[in-house]
């Protein structure tokens, strides 16, 4: 039952599965239990997908409760399309390995980048005074 | 301990503004009350909550023993802070704490007198002294009171009731210590979890600590769960709580709320309390266990929060259609428990509707098309597209589904500044709206100089223009509300307030003036909002008003032309062709006549001008166009002397200057523009003209 309709409401949502985007950059799927009006969220039997080009891996966290501030979207999952998966799901451990590849390998693109536009005199604001996302 | 009240006081303050419905009802019989309210309430609070910690530790005597227990919680207290070691003799139920502070909003069996007064200086010293006050420090007063969190305190009560138990049990001899006694209690049943649903949440005026239980203490200690179930037949026969006080309605809603799981509103479906119950009201809602007796609901369930709203206060009205919806929602049934899914229930339904109550609060405003506009659109939209199918022959009349919001009738003024005469600077008022004001900025006048920076002067036109385009939005609104209201007074009323800010902006608008230009409107025109202010209010104009624009427009042509960097001019061409459509000839002529002459200090005419641009050229055709029109019709044109003359001779000069100059391409060509040609010019000419003009718009000119 739609209690409001022409708005957007979480309360449809209840005791679905979810996927909630992090401010941080952070995937996390679970059943969303409960609401407020801040769009807090309480997500339960979470887990953490850790997505790396074609690959994923789940590293399951237990109960979440997420400030509503930080919650980029969320979404509700279609389980029957989640049965189908283009993508491989690998084990924690590898998918955390090619994390840690994929971020050493933009560490290294982006010293290479500053070093060539340093070399050209330029200067580009450090990543530290921006905003992450 | 005094803080920890404090956000309790808050977090009162919000749903007690989430209610507005019912604030109304509940000030009118709680006001007594609320005349005590103040430290004797937040006394009466924390004696709530020793109380019933104590009921939990000592109260279980009225179980074994079946006397009153001398169980007084307040009597430990007072012991402790007026070191009179004698308990006393003849103790009142412990729920004395309420109707001392209330003493009309219910009625107990042992009414207390004795108590009463003993219990208002004990209170008075029992929290004057710092020492009694920090014995109970341990309790989670504050979390268990705060509503977000819930489950802390569930896990920290038993902690806290444990040690609380260890502390106190050596202090009262005559008392056997409560944890053998609770343990001897032991295991009165099993919380069936499926079955009781979850508490509901702690609504933030619900005082009582014990509120938030869960079926999950069953996980952490089930020899307390013995002892609730034996409290709850104390509690209910105890309680006849008639909802008087503002909160009461609250917080016996909420614990009632558990029996009523899973998942549907308050149900006066179970079996009313047989068994006297001689205790605390206050651990009614402890009830736990299956086979207990459940206490009755000793308010009707028409204290149901649903019910409540039915009588909206002055502060809002209830839409009728909201009312119905409501009056649905409470009689809808209940939700069956969802049995695969055991934590399908951790948002109660009551919680829902909390925050969609909340959410609604939010919508409420006196002016929903003006604060909601992109809503209100759509559904307005939507329902005519609905009419149309119906008319159609789509019987099916399927209302979509409205977003019914309260909308407040009274407007709630407030005073943000508050200035007390003779202080220096402001009191810090701070409301919702504007939470701080901490300096007044008042915009400085700057004094009139003579050579004033010409950003700045534009920046002060910008200004003025966009403070006029609430004007403006505010015709546009009445124009569009004049069509739909039906009542005359009304409509004319709406009239002169269109008439009036038409005439206000008007005016406004040809005062500012710009580098000291004796043009009225240039300044305005010079900047792209006013451009398409001007756009937007010309439809409202006066006749003479838009012919007067019509003619600086065309008068400061090459000026508008050369400064529309933002090529924002064509903004302004509907509003003009349509006001070029109502032209009279002579008129018109006199509007011609501008493009034809020279320039003051160019020898470029606005014609040789405005074939380079698109709005100028665009606005040439309108005219010509019109002038055509007006010529080929069979109305009477009334011409003043000499103005078929300058007529043809702008025909001519028009027709020898687009064939000889390369054209932009205009925004709208008029069909009739060549017939016009054909009709003065030989063919060659015309021949020329129509190549050169469809050069420039890449399709062709129609012609005759």
């Amino acid at each position: 039952m739609n209690y409001m309709p022409g708005t957007a409401s979480l309360i449809e949502d209840i005791d679905k599965k979810h996927l909630v985007l992090l401010r941080d950059g952070r995937t996390l799927i679970g059943i969303l239990r409960s609401i407020d009006q801040f769009a807090n969220l309480v997500l339960h039997q979470t887990v953490e997908r850790i997505h790396v080009g074609k690959k994923f891996g789940d590293i399951p966290r237990g109960i979440f409760v997420v400030r509503g501030e930080n919650v980029v979207l969320l979404g509700e999952v279609d389980l029957d399309k989640e049965c189908d998966q283009v993508l491989q799901r690998v084990s924690i451990e590898e998918i955390l390995e090619e994390q840690r590849t994929e971020q050493q390998a933009k560490q290294e693109s982006e010293r290479l980048k500053l070093q060539a536009v340093k070399e050209r005199g330029l200067s580009i604001p450090k990543a530290d005074t921006l905003d992450d996302f | 301990m005094d803080d920890s009240e404090h956000p309790e006081k808050t977090g009162e303050s919000v749903p007690d503004a989430s209610w507005p419905e019912n604030g109304d009802q509940w000030s009118d019989k709680g006001e007594e009350e609320e005349d005590e309210c103040g430290l004797l309430q937040e006394m009466a609070e924390e004696d709530e909550e020793i109380d019933l910690y104590n009921e939990e530790t000592f109260g279980l005597d009225e179980a074994t023993n079946g006397d009153n227990p001398a169980a007084d919680p307040m009597d430990l207290l007072l012991l402790c802070s007026d070191n009179s070691p004698t308990p006393q003799s003849s103790p009142p139920p412990p729920h004395s704490s309420h109707s001392a502070s209330r003493p009309g909003s219910r009625v107990w069996p042992h009414t207390p007198t004795g108590w009463s007064q003993r219990g208002r200086a004990g209170r008075g010293q029992l929290f004057d002294d710092p020492a009694v006050v920090k014995t109970v420090e341990g309790r989670p007063s504050l979390k268990s009171l705060d509503s977000a969190i819930v489950d802390c305190s569930l896990s920290s009560y038993w902690e806290d009731l444990n040690s609380n138990t260890w502390m106190i049990a050596p202090q009262k001899s005559s008392r056997p210590p409560a944890a053998s006694i609770l343990q001897d209690q032991a295991i009165v049943g099993v919380i069936d979890r499926s079955r009781h649903g979850r508490v509901p949440p702690v609504s933030p005026n619900f005082l009582s600590p014990m509120r938030p239980f869960s079926t999950s203490r069953g996980r952490r200690g089930p020899p307390f769960v013995g002892s609730f179930n034996q409290r709850c037949h104390y509690q209910a026969q105890k309680n006849p709580m008639v909802p008087c006080s503002p909160f009461r309605p609250q917080r016996l809603f909420s614990p009632q709320q558990q029996y009523n799981q899973p998942g549907g509103f308050l149900s006066p479906s179970r079996p009313p309390l047989s068994t006297p119950m001689p205790h605390t009201p206050k651990l009614m809602h402890l009830q736990f266990g299956t086979d207990s007796p459940r206490p009755a609901p000793f308010y009707s369930p028409s204290t149901n929060i649903m019910q409540g709203f039915r009588a909206p206060g002055p502060v809002a009205q209830f839409h009728p259609q909201h009312k119905r919806l409501l009056s649905q929602r409470q009689q809808r049934p209940h939700r069956k428990p969802v049995s695969w899914d055991p934590y399908s229930q951790i948002m109660t339904d009551k919680e829902k509707e909390w925050i969609i109550r909340l959410q609604m609060i939010q919508l409420q405003s006196k002016n929903p098309h003006l604060d909601d506009y992109y809503y209100q659109e759509y559904y307005q939209r939507i329902e005519a597209k609905l009419a149309e199918e119906e008319i159609l022959g789509d019987r099916l009349k399927k209302e979509p589904p409205k977003l019914t919001t309260p909308y407040v009738t009274k407007a709630l003024s407030y005073i943000p500044v508050v200035h007390i005469e003779g202080s220096l600077g402001q009191v810090a008022v701070s409301t919702c709206f504007s939470p701080r004001r901490a300096i007044d900025a008042v915009h400085a006048n700057t004094s009139d100089e003579e050579h004033k920076d010409s950003r700045r002067q534009r920046l002060e036109v910008l200004s003025t223009i966009e403070k006029l385009y609430i004007v403006l939005l505010e015709v546009e609104e009445a124009n569009k509300m004049k069509a739909t209201v039906s009542d005359k007074d009304e409509e004319r009323r709406l009239m002169q307030n269109i008439k009036r800010k038409v005439d206000q902006l008007y005016n406004e608008l040809r005062c500012t003036n710009l580098l000291d230009s004796g043009e009225e409107f240039i300044s305005c025109l010079l900047i792209s909002k006013g451009k398409s202010m001007l756009a937007r209010l010309l439809p409202f104009l006066s006749h003479d008003a838009s012919l007067h624009i019509l003619s600086v427009v065309t008068k400061n042509l090459p000026v508008l032309m050369s400064k529309d960097t933002d090529e924002a001019l064509p903004v302004l061409y509907p509003s003009l062709r349509a006001v070029i459509d109502r032209l009279a000839f002579s008129q018109l002529i006199r509007n011609l006549k501008e493009f034809t002459a020279t320039l003051p200090d160019s020898k470029d005419t606005r014609l040789t001008l405005a074939c380079q641009n698109k709005f100028g050229l665009s606005l040439l055709y309108a005219l010509l166009s019109q002038g055509e029109r007006l010529l080929s019709s069979d109305l009477p044109m009334e011409p003043s002397i000499g103005d078929f003359e300058t007529w043809t001779d702008t025909v001519f000069h028009v027709a020898r200057q687009l064939s000889q100059t390369t054209l932009v391409e205009p925004l709208l060509l008029p069909s009739n523009l060549l017939t016009l040609f054909c009709r003065y010019l030989d063919k060659r000419t015309v021949h020329q003209l129509k190549n050169n003009m469809e050069s420039a718009t890449g399709y062709l000119a129609v012609a005759s």
